[in-house]
């Protein structure tokens, strides 16, 4: 009993790692008024460059690096399209989606099928190694769970936090008080696509060791839904993506006795329900997203 | 003037690219059409590296491809390959492209179609498969020699009759050795390229206590997955011995070209026409190299595990006291047989709630091979569709 729960929250906790950071990355670009739908391109973007610079360096972190820097460089392309040249977001984030996959694919065609020899290492945690499930891990599954609530405490408890969300919801007040809107942007949109990068990045060179067309098996479009499923707040982002990593695994578990085609849907029926409930709460609480989300600014 | 010399030299290339885009006189162009991209490792590049073999022998053909075409909009890119592209012969290499190739083919009565894994035939479209039945029950007689737990494990895509006569076949040679054996079986029913839901379910089976695996999904993940726990596996499609060198064991490999060779010189010696293929229907096996046992081309079983297969002696009802290898390689050597020697699906057969199958002596056909639906004994988990 005891090694099937540490088994199931382990498997949780590694399968849910570039769900979890793409959509605290995107949460951050929301936060700040931007709609980017481009993540699938981004993480893709992500992935293969990771796994072209760890294969050809022989080093994975290069890799990590490299996967990150190429994802931020692709969000800046649409920080562009979207802040300074105030473009429907919408259309550019799904192009930048597009073009992602696309360049990716071509790109890789020299790197489908080859082996990787160095991979992240998986380490032991002091502390954290004797509870269930966190034996031993990816770094990205403690970097991950870790970025989640200190991204939670940047977003609520700090000035920062205070002129992000401002910047969201009302950026002609920022402005008067002089907050360079553009600037806040910017930074939140490269943020958001050096996660997905760091998404991609942990799919080709940890959780799957490989490089090949489609494999974030659109990871990228569920962060996006996941985003509003948190209501934009980093710890019920935490919470979303662990429960779909759970329920995802479950369902492969569970199979020899449950209908299969019954356990395939739980992982998105279910947050469906939750996620009614939860916007009830919303309602009265009345949260919702930034009022400037998907606005371009543009001062009066 | 100057107008006039522009509006000419554009008709010029225009032209230029209408003759150029003609195929050349007197080569055969065949077009390929493939439902994954052909980097996928397993299916749709197994049936590139054919067509670029096919291309590399006959100095008379000539080949295009589209790959990562969805099922069902094969028809519009027939369309393409045929008035663009000006092709002889379309390949459809996918079961969901039946349909619409057999429509493509009535639109089109001069062209050729050649239909991979499907039943569905024409005055001018053939269809052809090569099947691995064989070679996965030689996989299941060494992963039943090599489980400890008894438990073996299987991620199948879908639970179509192909996969569940491969799982079947698997099952039965594990059963031959070791009769305590059993087949944990994980259904995607995604995609045939998932690998986030291999390595779920591979993950999955080992945590039941699988210590060998195999599997039909287009990416090494299963055996990659096998390999970080230190469990041997058995590659599907391609040889992905290089993705872990000291636990895959063997595999089933495939030769797309021993079948695209021999259709090509066929329609190109003038024996098989656009008017003469309702009956062509290519099945080929062991003995005719369209498949192959392997972890690599050319590599049966993995020497690392030679020794340990060599010195496992079992008592089998065919050959006696043999070890595990030599039997392999007897039960091998029966199936390439040109006479069908041997079939893994000779009675007597019972599926796993009772019902006898394959009776004594009896050896299923060709045709109850691909409509298979029942469970052999010793399957154990969800299997949709399955008979009374």
């Amino acid at each position: 009993m005891g090694s099937l729960i540490s088994g199931i929250i382990g498997r949780t906790l590694a399968y849910s790692v570039p769900l979890l950071l793409a959509t605290l990355g995107e949460i951050y670009v929301e936060r700040a008024g931007v709609l980017n739908l481009g993540i699938e391109g981004m993480m893709s973007l992500g992935a293969l460059v990771a796994f072209a610079v760890a294969f050809s360096f022989s080093n994975p972190w290069f890799g990590v690096v490299a996967g990150g820097m190429a994802a931020g460089g692709a969000a800046l392309l649409h920080a562009l399209c979207s802040i300074t040249l105030r473009a429907n977001q919408v259309v550019s984030g799904l192009s930048l989606g597009m073009l992602g996959m696309g360049i990716s694919g071509v790109l890789g065609r020299n790197f489908e099928g080859k082996v990787l020899g160095a991979t992240l290492p998986v380490y032991r945690m002091p502390f954290l190694s004797s509870l269930p499930g966190f034996e031993k891990h990816n770094v990205f599954v403690y970097l991950s769970l870790g970025l989640a609530v200190f991204l939670w405490f940047v977003l609520f408890r700090t000035r920062w936090g205070i002129v992000i969300r401002s910047v969201g919801e009302n950026p002609a007040a920022c402005d008067a008080m002089g907050i360079n809107v553009s600037t806040v942007r910017y930074t939140c949109v490269v943020f958001g696509g050096v996660l997905a990068g760091l998404a991609g990045a942990y799919l080709s060179l940890g959780y799957r060791p490989s490089w090949s067309y489609g494999m974030t098996g659109g990871i990228g479009w569920l962060s996006i839904a996941l985003t509003i499923f948190a209501f934009w707040n980093p710890l019920w982002g935490l919470v979303g993506a662990y429960l779909f990593g759970l329920l995802y695994q479950l369902s492969f578990r569970f199979q020899a006795h449950v209908s299969p085609e019954l356990l395939n849907t739980l992982p998105y029926v279910f947050p469906l329900i939750a996620l009614s409930f939860v916007s009830r709460l919303a309602a009265r609480k009345r949260i919702g997203p930034p009022a400037s989300l998907g606005v371009p600014y543009k001062r009066e | 003037m100057k107008r006039l010399v522009v509006a000419l030299l554009i008709c010029a290339v225009f032209l230029w690219f209408v003759v150029s885009g003609n195929a050349e006189e007197g080569k055969l162009k065949v077009g390929f059409i493939y439902v994954g991209p052909v980097g996928d490792f397993g299916w749709s590049y197994a049936h590139d590296q054919a067509r670029q073999i096919v291309e590399a022998t006959y100095p008379w053909i000539e080949t295009v491809y589209v790959e990562a075409v969805p099922e069902g909009e094969v028809e519009g890119v027939i369309d393409r390959l045929i008035n663009q592209e000006g092709v002889d012969i379309v390949v459809t290499t996918s079961f969901g492209f039946m349909d619409g190739t057999l429509a493509a083919a009535q639109r089109y009565p001069d062209k050729i179609f050649f239909h991979c894994s499907g039943f569905k035939r024409a005055p001018n479209m053939a269809t052809y498969m090569a099947d691995f039945h064989q070679v996965y029950y030689l996989n299941g007689i060494i992963a039943g020699a090599l489980t400890k737990t008894n438990k073996l494990g299987y991620v199948g895509a879908f639970p179509i009759p192909e996969l569940k006569r491969h799982i079947n076949a698997f099952t039965l040679g594990a059963r031959r050795v070791n009769p305590n054996a059993q087949v944990l079986v994980r259904w995607l029913q995604t995609s045939w390229y998932d690998p986030a839901g291999a390595k779920e379910a591979a993950e999955s089976l080992i945590a039941e206590g699988a210590d060998v695996l195999a599997f039909t999904e287009d990416s090494p993940t299963v055996v990659q997955v096998a390999a970080e726990h230190g469990l041997p596996s058995f590659g599907h499609y391609s040889p992905m011995y290089k993705f872990a060198p000291d636990f895959v064991v063997s595999g089933q490999l495939v030769h797309w070209e021993a079948i695209y060779l021999d259709f090509f010189a066929k329609v190109y010696a003038g024996l098989y026409t656009s008017k003469n293929l309702e009956n062509v229907d290519y099945w080929w096996l062991l003995r005719e190299g369209a498949v192959e046992l392997g972890a690599d081309f050319g590599m049966p079983i993995n020497p690392v595990f030679e020794e340990r297969l060599k010195s496992t002696i079992v008592n089998d009802p065919v050959y006696g006291e043999i070890s595990v290898y030599d039997l392999v390689f007897a039960l091998l050597k029966a199936m390439a047989d040109p006479e069908y020697a041997f079939s893994p699906f000779t009675g007597p057969i019972r599926d796993r709630k009772g019902n006898l199958r394959v009776p004594e002596g009896v050896r299923l056909t060709m045709d109850e091979l691909i409509t298979m639906e029942w469970a052999a004994e010793g399957i154990v988990g969800a299997w949709p569709g399955e008979p009374e």
